[in-house]
This record gives structure tokens, sequence and C-alpha cells, in this order.
């Protein structure tokens, strides 16, 4: 073995080492995203108010919001769920629909233009819509 | 040496070509909430026409817009109006699918639908007495169309509401198509309408909601390609008084929310607002006429959850409806 095709051996083993290494970086960054299913958005007329981490929530507790429309939201927080609580708009849509924790649909009062939302939801298996 | 670099070029390039550029955007529109989402790198222009689209919709078809073209028959006190090609569409599809459905579709029960105070919320309970005035004005054969000119007879009121979303959804994905989008998904409140597959190439999954469940509990989900899905449920809209829950999908013969022994109807089919019709149309039907609807027909395919905790689904869904294991539901496959 000749000193010149060592050198050029290892060159080829280091390259390798690093582009293996690379790969094993890229796997890794992308597959192991931080879990979601936890944040709950708030959107009060149409605009992000605020985010949630509801697996950080250790005590439930209320917050509420009062649109354009003037209607007030009483928005309950769980750890790991949240729903209108109370409402005074018209039609109780919102509080009917109870607590929600998987993002599989939302929490909408349509009158006060609020809209609860939990981001990539932990639905299983994975729902891209629903209907009802 | 060449073969493990090639290798791991091509996990490289695996890892970095995953990813597919995704829009979306949030639209109060049509009394509901509406969430587009399209993928790809037209995805952007697409959603800007849908978006315009919707908006172009809710002015021409709303019900309680006084510049809306419904606006102008229902107060057009019996003298003709000249309306645009989307309202005569509607006009046309409700026609079709009104005797499709034996008539339990009816765009001309607005009164009656108000008189329930399902349009404001002030909900009440309307006597025999009241209601049979009231289905004295409802009749969709009595809507006239004569090209571009619609005459309603003076004191009847008509609504697009249960057709609206689905004719929206339909005309989106036009857009989208014409856009260049090749996979998106929009949920216009309730209503699913999907262009294409996912961008992996896969279907749609779209969950249907259990009808006695909380919101988020579904009994089981479609497989989607390029259609859509549309579900009609008492569940949706309602109010209860004395222990009797009243909902807001009114029986045409009766007047009163239409109680058929079903809890819900999912209609699946290539036209949106076909679907959007015929959920409120089968699910006043009852499972029985439903399914005969279904058998004269080639273009939709159902879901139909029953009272009595059975989930009938079309030949059609045989393999492309999933029922969840835990969901306390009998599935059972209807053939021709």
């Amino acid at each position: 073995m000749t000193l010149k095709k060592t050198l050029s051996n290892r060159f080829w083993l280091i390259l390798l080492g690093v582009i293996v290494a690379g790969s094993a970086l890229a796997a890794w960054l992308l597959l192991s995203r931080v879990p979601t299913g936890s944040i709950a958005a708030i959107y009060l007329d149409g605009e992000l108010v605020e985010r949630i981490d509801l697996a950080a929530v250790t005590e439930s507790y209320t917050r509420t919001y009062t649109g354009k429309s003037g209607i007030t939201d009483v928005v309950e927080v769980a750890r790991g769920k949240i729903r209108v609580k109370e409402a005074d708009c018209p039609d109780q849509v919102c509080v009917h629909q109870g607590w929600i924790e998987t993002g599989v649909v939302p929490v909408v009062c349509l009158p006060n233009a609020l809209v609860i939302q939990i981001e990539d939801g932990s639905a299983e298996p994975e729902i891209d819509g629903a209907v009802g | 040496m060449k073969r493990p670099l090639a290798l791991s070029l091509a996990v490289l390039l695996l890892l970095s070509g995953c990813s597919s550029t995704e829009e979306s955007t949030t639209i109060f529109a049509m009394d509901t909430v509406m969430t587009l989402t399209a993928y790809g790198s037209h995805a952007r222009e697409g959603l800007s026409a849908a978006e315009a689209e919707i908006n172009r919709l809710e002015k021409t078809l709303s019900v309680t817009r006084e510049d809306s073209e419904v606006w102008a028959i229902d107060h057009s006190a019996g003298a003709p109006v000249t309306v645009g090609t989307d309202t005569a569409a509607l006009l046309n599809a409700a026609a079709a699918l009104g005797d499709r459905t034996g008539g339990a579709l009816d765009v001309t029960l607005y009164p009656v639908v108000k008189a329930w105070g399902f349009t404001t919320g002030d909900y009440r309970i309307p006597d025999a007495e009241e209601l049979a005035d009231l289905l004295t004005r409802v009749d969709d054969h009595a809507v006239h169309m004569d090209g571009d000119t619609v005459t309603l007879p003076a004191g009847m009121e008509l609504d697009f509401g249960a057709l609206a979303k689905g004719y929206a959804g339909e005309q989106c994905a036009s857009l989208l198509k014409e856009a260049g989008v090749t996979s998106a998904i929009l949920n216009l409140g309730g209503n699913v309408q999907t262009v294409g597959a996912k961008p992996d190439g896969s279907p749609w999954r779209v969950a249907v909601q259990d009808p006695e469940g909380e919101s988020e509990d579904y009994v089981g989900w479609l497989e989607l390609t390029d259609e859509a899905a549309v579900t009609s449920g008492g569940y949706q809209r309602y109010f209860e008084e004395n222990g009797v829950r009243y909902w807001h999908i009114i029986d045409p013969d009766t007047g009163a929310p239409a109680r058929s022994g079903l809890l819900s109807a999912t209609i699946v089919g290539k036209s949106g607002t076909a679907c959007d019709g015929l959920s409120t149309g089968l699910f006043v039907l009852g499972p029985e006429k439903a399914l005969d609807c279904w058998r004269q027909s080639d273009d939709f395919e159902a879901v139909l959850i029953g009272e009595d905790h059975t989930v009938q689904i079309t030949a059609g869904l045989a393999d492309r409806f999933t029922l969840r294991e835990d969901s306390g539901y009998t599935l059972r496959i209807v053939e021709e």
C-alpha cells in the first residue's frame, strides 16, 4: 500500500464520516420535533391574540375576551384542554361545544369572531379535517 | 467507496425534499368560520382568488345583507328580479335537488326557520296554527325562473343556507385548480371540500363527528380525493325547552324540526352543492327514503348515523370509511 493510496482512503473515509454525521443530524433535527398538540392559539377578530401552552397549565383559570362585537367570551384554560365556559352571545354554540384537546375541530364563537385552535393537534390517527 | 457516498447523498436529498409549502387563511363569512389550506408554489395566489370568491358570493347570496340578490328577491313583493349566474345556478340546483328528495329540501322554508328563531337566536316554539299559516308560504315550485329573471310570489322568502357553503367550496376548488394548485383542503364551517390528494399523494382523512359526543369525538373517518363531504345533523344548532330538543333542520311537511330517526347524514360526492343540499334532504327523509334516493342516484355516497347507533355507509364508501374501534356505533354497509 503506497502512502498516496492511504491518504486517499483516509480522505474518503473522513468525507463519508462527515456526510453520515450530517445526515444523522438533519434526520434528528427533522424527526425529533418538540411534542405538539398542547398549544392553544386564540384568535379574536381574525388576529392572533394569545398562544397558551396547555401542557404547562398547573391550575385551571379563566380569561375573558371581548371583540369588536362587544360580546364577551369567558375562556377556561385547564391542563391539556380549553373551552368557552360562558358567553353572552345569543346562540351559545361555543359554550355547547365544550372542551377541546386534540385539535380535530376549533372552538368558534361566531358572533364574537373568536376562534380557539389547538395547533398541530395530537389526534390519532392524523386527521386533516372534520365534517359535522 | 462510492456506494455509501451516493446513499448518504440520497438520504440528504430525501430529508430536504419532503416539505411542501403550506399556506392557510381563515375567513369569517356565510355565518360561519372557514379555514382554507393549500399546498405548493401556487398556494398563495390560489387562496387569494378563493377568498375573493367567498366574499363575492357572500355579497350575492346573503339573506341578511340588504345589497344581495337574495335580499332583492325576498323583498320584491312578487315583481321580477334580474339575477347573476350564481343565483341562477343555485336556483336550478335547488329545484333539481328538491325534486330528487321529494321536497325534503326546500329553499323557500325561510319564513318557518325565522319563526323558530334559528336566524337570530331568539328561540321560540311556534304553535300549530302559526306553522300551518307559514307553510302556505313554502313551496319551491312557486319560484319562477325565466333566463336571468326570477319571480317569487309576494309573502314568500328563499335562502340558500342549505346550499351556499357547498357551492362556495366547489367554486373555490375550481379557482384553486385554475391557479395551478393540485392539493388543498377547504373547511367551510363543517363542510369539507378537497382539491386533489394530500401533497404526499395519499387521500385526505376527514373525520365524521359523533352526533352524541363532545365536539372533538368522531365516529370514524373518510378518505377523500378531489371531492366534497358535508354533514347535516340535529346536534349542530338547537335549543331545549322542557327537556325537548328543537334543532334547526326543519321538515317542509310539518314546519317542525325533522325527526326521522337519523342523528346525522353525511354526503360525499364531486359536487359540493349537491352534497350540501342532499345532506339536509336526506337527514329530513330518514334512513329508508335516504337510501332509496341513493339507489336512484349515481353522484354521491352517504354515511347515515341513526338513533339506534348504527352507522350505515353506502357501498361506494366500503373501503374509504373507517369506524373508530371505540366509537360505540355499529357499522353496516348498504349494497345497491
